[in-house]
């Protein structure tokens, strides 16, 4: 089980991962609503693993996954987007990403994802 | 002609027997003793371990037939590939994502697809994929990165057992433009076309993403009579229909088509 920091800039979805996670049996650690925040959060408070938005105000995801991996290069993202914003996965692997799940998305599929990524 | 074991349905029971599959008609043997050329079936189904075959040129004549996957694959290949339909040689991606979460070994196969009365069938070397036209949620005539190159697809969201897929199909462009157009008609029944208010489209991404009543009204702070007001509005819309209990909805076709397209412009 892992100490999770959501990023997401809408409340509906953070609260909506948070629940999922949490049925998992993970720890939410933090929560952030623009990419700015999630790197400030993620230096304070070191988290297994992070689920980032991609399209967010002040910093996009891309730019905060980029910022958390230049700050700590193991650190363990999973890409967060849209339907039809697919074509973000290459730019987001090559960023550093872990994993990528597509909303509108199912909650043992996240656990899965997110279980696999952890045990990575 | 080969026999193999089958089981057929006749007069609204099961009955054992053999079946012949040969290169162009299956024959099946008594109680039915039919010799069906496949350039006349129309149409094909399958549920599980049975595929249902529908022949002629009204669609006169139904088979279910039950067999062991190794039959029904063969059966089935002869059938998409001579059958009575639109054919198209093309590249497929199914699934590509499955249940928001990408697929990590996807990958492009070529192959050929058939379009049905009922349904989208691809098939390759390796699969038999069946997409039943009232499962799909979603079509998108959209563009994709192959091989350092944007090319043109056709991007088909539907639900294998309650759980949004999206698959991908690749051929040229005037060929898309026509599966696209069909997909696009044939599911015009789960077009969006009420009003849905923010609070419905809160509580229909809830139940798609598998959270029960009681989560859902501890999520957005609603009282069991609030919710079942926004049940009664998913289920009159067509969005959601009763799971097992009069409480408890899934999202219908038209619901998943809701929310897929609602995520593109987030619920606040």
């Amino acid at each position: 089980m892992g100490r999770i920091l959501i990023v997401d800039d809408t409340m509906f979805m953070r609260t909506l991962l948070k629940n999922i996670l949490f049925s998992g049996g993970h720890d939410i650690v933090g929560e952030a609503a623009d990419g700015a925040e999630a790197l400030a959060r993620y230096q304070e408070l070191k988290p297994d693993l992070v689920t980032m938005d991609v399209v967010m105000p002040k910093m996009n995801g891309i730019e905060a996954l980029k910022a958390i991996k230049a700050a700590d290069p193991a650190a363990k993202v999973i890409m967060c987007t849209a339907v039809g914003q697919e074509q973000m996965v290459k730019l987001a692997v090559k960023s550093g990403a872990r994993g990528y799940i597509v909303k509108p998305f199912q909650a043992p599929k996240v656990l899965e994802e997110v279980k696999n990524v952890l045990s990575a | 002609m080969k026999s193999v074991p089958v089981k057929v349905e006749h007069e609204g029971r099961w009955v054992p027997t053999t079946m012949g599959i040969a290169e162009d008609r299956f024959r099946i043997d008594l109680p039915l003793k039919q010799e069906v050329p496949y350039k006349s079936v129309v149409d094909l189904e399958e549920k599980k371990n049975q595929v249902i075959i529908t022949a002629g040129a009204d669609g006169e004549t139904v088979y279910r037939i039950a067999s062991v996957e190794k039959v029904l694959a063969v059966l089935k290949k002869f059938i998409i590939t001579q059958a009575s339909a639109y054919r198209l040689n093309a590249f497929f991606m199914s699934p590509a994502i499955r249940g928001g979460v990408l697929v990590q070994n996807a990958q492009w196969e070529k192959g050929a697809i058939a379009v049905m009365k009922t349904g989208i069938w691809f098939v390759s070397q390796e699969k038999q994929v069946c997409i039943p036209l009232d499962e799909v949620t979603g079509i998108e005539l959209t563009s994709r990165e192959i091989q350092e190159k944007n090319l043109d697809v056709v991007k088909i969201d539907h639900l294998i057992e309650n759980e949004l897929v999206t698959s991908f199909v690749l051929c040229p462009l005037t060929t898309l433009q026509v599966l696209y157009n069909f997909l696009k008609e044939a599911t015009h029944d789960t077009e969006i076309r009420e009003e849905i208010d923010p609070l419905t489209g809160q509580v229909a991404m809830l139940v798609y993403s598998g959270m029960d009543s009681s989560a859902i009204e501890n999520m957005l702070k609603l009282s069991h009579k609030e919710l079942e007001a926004v049940y009664e509005k998913l289920l009159g819309s067509g969005l959601a229909e009763v799971l097992y209990v009069r409480k408890e909805v899934q999202l219908t076709p038209k619901g998943v088509r809701y929310i897929s397209e609602s995520v593109k412009s987030p619920i606040d």
